[in-house]
């Protein structure tokens, strides 16, 4: 039995439909982050976790109870949110006292406790202070501070470091990853930051209007897409995504893309079974920017490299990286390169494709095109739904 | 937008225009306040003589002193102090009653919703814009059936009930831009309804609970209306006496009398405003209903 | 499907808890369809009864209002409140206007400024009422002081003048709103983007058509406003008449709320007076209803 079970949950306001049938489950400990588009309804399910809003139809079990009918005080689940919730009226010792007060914890205690808290985040000396006269990264602390101090089962997050600035998000992202690791809590975190979901999560949920698109580790979700949009909306700068032709060519099945007036044509070699079916018929293609390197940089231990040459439309340099646009398959598409390459736009230079890597998808239903015995080796328990 | 476009900023003779006309207009309208206060001082012969506008000859307080305790309104022939404290105790219960019943209404219509709590909002809301003829009929009944017609209690009953309009609206559109995050994480923590009312949001709440008091003083202490309906002689609010000082009067008018016993009933809601104008704007701007 | 609750003493706390917010509102709810809603529907049924100085439920049909309709006092009344309310609305929504634009000019003493012409709106009607009635009095007042000033010929005695008496119940009632009119528009102004205005000097327009151009229009709602309270006002008014003119002289200044009072309460007239009261009430809902909707209408997302 998992440790949370969100068991096909449906969440209507009035008319809309806003969740469609959530089937997530994960054990004790892991990180689990929900990530999505605007409006797909990732607060609404953090919410229906929390009990702060009803659950239409389906079940939620937290460590083997039933708890949809709970009230949210008594879930014991300690919930962060984005804009910290700080009660402006009471000192930070106070806020993060609160929840122990309610409980009826002894004063005492309660302040042990708070110190406690503090300590661990590093904000002793900010407990004499009311909100209003913290600064955004302290307000943040405070708000984990009172998630902390309750000692939860379960901690939700709904993206808490978005009104951070860049440079206080990457130093709080890697506090709460050691905070993660330290205590060992269980958490659910919604984040629309690639780069937090990637480096935090245990696992991964993506959503899309209301439904879950693909559930796995961070590496599962990246290297291994359901579909098209998980594909898309995973990675920064996002996968390229092209139309390609499958043939038969002498034997080997391949991928045809046009390059502008070129063509190019890479050896499929993962997922071939089954698109063998797919032979004379145009799929999607798609290959990270960094399955696409020049020659030099080509990861050729673990890769199948196959190289081509291709004119160069754009140069963007990063500082860790070079971006070079070309045409591929009808787009323009993007390669990352050594930073140090002297490329030029309307040159011609060769580009290595690490073929290993291409995942190919359904044009019409967009459904990934995999073998069916490579689904998710690593992931015997992920639940999936696509519908 | 007043950045934008200083009339002629580089112009000095427009701008002396503009500070005149200005000023012209602050003169209008100081004047009525000047002559009332002036006339308050000075003696019935010198008011007699003519220019209103020119400060007292020889400075009184008598007509103060008269309008305060020995004018005589009706029969009665003791001024109008006890009038005032007849407002008093009409405007203090009927205030607090009316501000608590407002800030809970307020809290319930934002944060704990309803299906309908729309409708009853609507309902409530549109209670402050009746014309109060629609009722006067129908209270003067009740009032006198539940034994209070007449009476300072009676009217406090009145104040309530058609305050709790403008004291919900108040309450609703300040609870409506709290952010509903703290009354989650303070359900989370374990806070019921109450403890998140007064430990919450009640603390926050300063700045609408002053403009609150100040526009349900304000209307209170200058209804004539209901003072006029709902009561006679003893009871009447300092409205009503002064009216009756001032229109009834029988035989020489002593209109410095009627201008000091005006300016006692001003005296409150001038200091108020005075004081705490800025939440007097905010009330009235909020009364003219922005959702 | 849906199990209880898993424990049952919590559960009777929650349930309480579920019920506590309507439970607190229902007083305030039940004061208001009381007092409000009730008495609403019980003065509508006393304009179609028999009722003179008691109340009467003998069902009359429309005999009320027809003698509504055929008094003479209430044509004078109908016909105050419109000259009242339009010059009172246009008035002050004019004068407010012109007030906050000339305060918009980055006056130094602004806060002064504003102090002042706003204070009026703190006082009574009463107030108001016994101080203009002074400051206007024939013999004493204004007339009086001018003549005294060297300007022997000037004369002003509307408010002893049945044709003009109403006029200065407009002046009054104009010198304690605007302010508030002005304070409006003030909030209107500061509200508009700067950044556009620029532009258009910029382009080299004078300063008064970029009002009349650019920012008079940009401030349609809150002439909408303005003007929705301001009826709103003049239609309730009764106090400054009452401590003005007392309706006088003769009936020429009464308006409907005068009117209704004193066919109420010293004519004996339940059954008039109710009818005059829901004609109010019938204008200021054909009035207010709209406008409360289109403020509190939520925007659709
Ligand atoms: N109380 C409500 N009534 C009606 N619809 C609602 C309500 N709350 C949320 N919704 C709708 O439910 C959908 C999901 O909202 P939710 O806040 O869960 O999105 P989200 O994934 O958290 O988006 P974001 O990333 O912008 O925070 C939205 O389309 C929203 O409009
Ligand atoms: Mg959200």
């Amino acid at each position: 039995m998992s440790f949370l079970h969100i068991h096909n949950i449906h969440k209507r306001f009035g008319e809309t439909h806003v969740l469609k049938g959530i089937d997530i489950a994960i054990e004790k400990g892991d990180f689990l982050v929900l990530v999505g588009p605007s409006g797909c309804g990732k607060s609404t399910l953090l919410n229906m976790i929390a009990g702060l809003d009803d659950i239409s139809e389906g079940e939620l079990r937290l460590d083997g109870e039933r708890i949809n009918d709970l009230h949210p005080s008594r879930r014991d689940i300690a919930m962060v949110f984005q804009s910290y919730a700080l009660y402006p009226s009471m000192t930070v010792a106070g806020n993060i006292g609160f929840g122990l007060e309610m409980r009826k914890v002894p004063k005492a205690e309660r302040r042990a406790a708070v110190q406690r808290a503090a300590e661990l985040l590093q904000i002793e000396n900010l407990l004499d202070r009311k909100p209003g006269q913290l600064s955004g990264g302290q307000r943040q602390r405070v708000a984990m501070g009172r998630a902390l101090v309750r000692e939860p089962q379960l901690f939700l997050f709904d993206e808490p470091l978005s009104n951070l600035d860049a440079k206080l998000r990457v130093d709080m992202r890697t506090e709460i990853k050691q905070l993660h690791q330290r205590l060992g809590t269980t958490i659910v975190y919604v984040t629309h930051d690639q780069i937090e979901a990637m480096t935090l999560a245990t696992r991964i949920a993506v959503m899309r209007g209301g439904e879950l698109q693909q559930l796995g580790t961070p590496q599962a979700v990246y290297d291994d897409p359901n579909n098209l949009f998980v594909a898309g909306f995973m990675g920064s700068p996002s996968m390229n995504l092209v139309t390609a032709r499958i043939e038969r060519l002498g034997g080997e099945l391949v991928a045809r893309l046009t390059a502008g007036s070129d063509e190019v044509v890479l050896p499929v070699v993962r997922d071939r079974a089954a698109l063998e079916a797919w032979c004379d018929r145009e799929v999607i293609v798609g290959l990270r920017p960094e399955a696409i390197t020049d020659p030099s940089s080509a990861n050729r231990q673990d890769g199948v490299i196959h190289e081509a040459e291709l004119a160069v439309d754009l140069v963007e340099p990063t500082g860790a990286d070079l971006y070079v646009v070309t045409q591929l398959g009808g787009r323009s598409i993007n390669a990352r390169m050594r930073p140090g390459s002297t490329l030029e736009p309307g040159q011609r230079a060769r580009f290595a494709f690490d073929v290993s890597r291409m995942v190919a998808f359904e044009p019409d239903s967009e459904h990934r095109i995999r073998n069916p015995e490579t689904v998710a080796p690593s992931e015997p328990a992920v639940v999936t739904s696509i519908s | 937008m007043s950045a934008a476009s200083p009339v002629a900023r580089r112009n000095p003779f427009a701008r002396a225009m503009l500070y005149a006309v200005l000023a012209g207009f602050a003169v209008i309208y100081l004047m009525p306040l000047y002559v009332m206060l002036v006339t308050s001082f000075k003696p019935l012969t010198e008011i007699h003589q003519g220019n209103m506008l020119a400060l007292p000859d020889a400075w009184t307080f008598a007509p103060w002193r008269e309008a305060w305790g020995s004018a005589c309104i009706g029969l009665e022939c003791s001024g109008v102090h006890g009038y005032f404290f007849n407002s008093i105790k009409i405007v203090v219960p009927a205030v607090l009653i009316s501000g608590l019943l407002g800030a809970f209404n307020g809290y319930v219509l934002t944060k704990w919703r309803f299906r309908g709590h729309k409708i009853v909002f609507g309902l409530i809301l549109f209670s402050c814009f009746i014309p109060f003829q629609i009722i006067l009929l129908p209270m003067a009944r009740v009032l006198g059936i539940l034994h209070i017609a007449n009476s300072t209690t009676g009217l406090v009953l009145v104040h309530v009930v058609y305050g709790i309009g403008f004291t919900t609206l108040f309450f609703r559109n300040f609870y409506a831009s709290f952010p509903d995050e703290l009354v989650r994480a303070a359900k989370l923590d374990g806070a019921g309804f109450f403890t998140i009312f007064f430990r919450i949001l009640l603390p926050s709440s300063i700045p609408i609970i002053v403009v609150t008091i100040i526009w349900q003083f304000t209307n209170v202490w200058n209804d004539f209306l209901f003072g006029v309906s709902f009561t006679s002689g003893d009871s009447a609010p300092i409205t009503v006496a002064l009216n009756n000082l001032v229109n009834s009067s029988t035989g020489v008018k002593a209109y410095n009398v009627n201008m000091a016993a005006a300016m006692v009933a001003a005296v409150p809601t001038l200091v108020v405003y005075i004081l705490a104008g800025k939440y007097f704007l905010r009330g009235l701007m909020s009364g003219s209903v922005k959702g | 499907m849906s199990k209880p609750p898993s424990s049952r003493g919590a559960g009777a706390r929650e349930r309480l808890q579920h019920w506590l917010p309507k439970l607190v509102l229902s007083p305030s709810f039940v004061l208001v369809l009381f007092f409000v809603y009730g008495f609403i529907l019980w003065t509508s049924y006393i304009s179609f009864s028999d009722s003179g100085m008691l109340p009467d439920y003998t069902w009359a049909g429309t005999r009320q209002w027809s003698r509504l309709w055929s008094s003479w006092t209430w044509g004078i009344a109908l016909h105050n409140i419109w000259v009242f309310g339009l010059l009172y609305i246009v008035s002050c929504t004019l004068l407010g206007l012109l007030l906050a634009i000339l305060l918009d000019q980055r006056i130094r003493a602004e806060g002064t400024l504003r102090t002042i012409y706003l204070y009026p709106m703190a006082l009574s009607f009463i107030v108001t009422g016994t101080a203009w009635q002074w400051f206007l009095n024939p013999g004493l007042g204004l007339e009086r002081t001018m003549h005294s000033l060297g300007w022997e010929s000037f004369s002003f005695n509307w408010l002893i003048d049945a044709n003009m008496a109403i006029y200065t119940v407009v002046i009054a009632a104009v010198w304690q709103a605007t302010g508030f009119i002005m304070a409006m528009f003030l909030a209107g102004l500061r509200g508009i983007d700067g950044e556009m205005i620029k532009a258009a000097q910029i382009d080299g327009a004078p300063t008064w058509k970029i009002y009349l151009r650019i920012v008079i229009p940009q401030l349609r709602p809150v002439f909408l406003s303005a003007i929705v309270v301001l009826a709103h006002l003049a239609i309730k008014s009764f106090d400054l008449i009452v401590a003005m003119t007392g309706g006088g002289p003769g009936n020429a200044t009464a308006v409907p709320a005068t009117f209704m009072y004193s066919y109420a309460f010293s004519r004996n007239e339940m059954g008039i007076a109710a009818a005059s009261a829901v004609f109010m009430l019938a204008v200021i809902a054909a009035l207010i209803i709209p406008y409360l909707y289109s403020e509190l209408r939520e925007p659709r997302s």
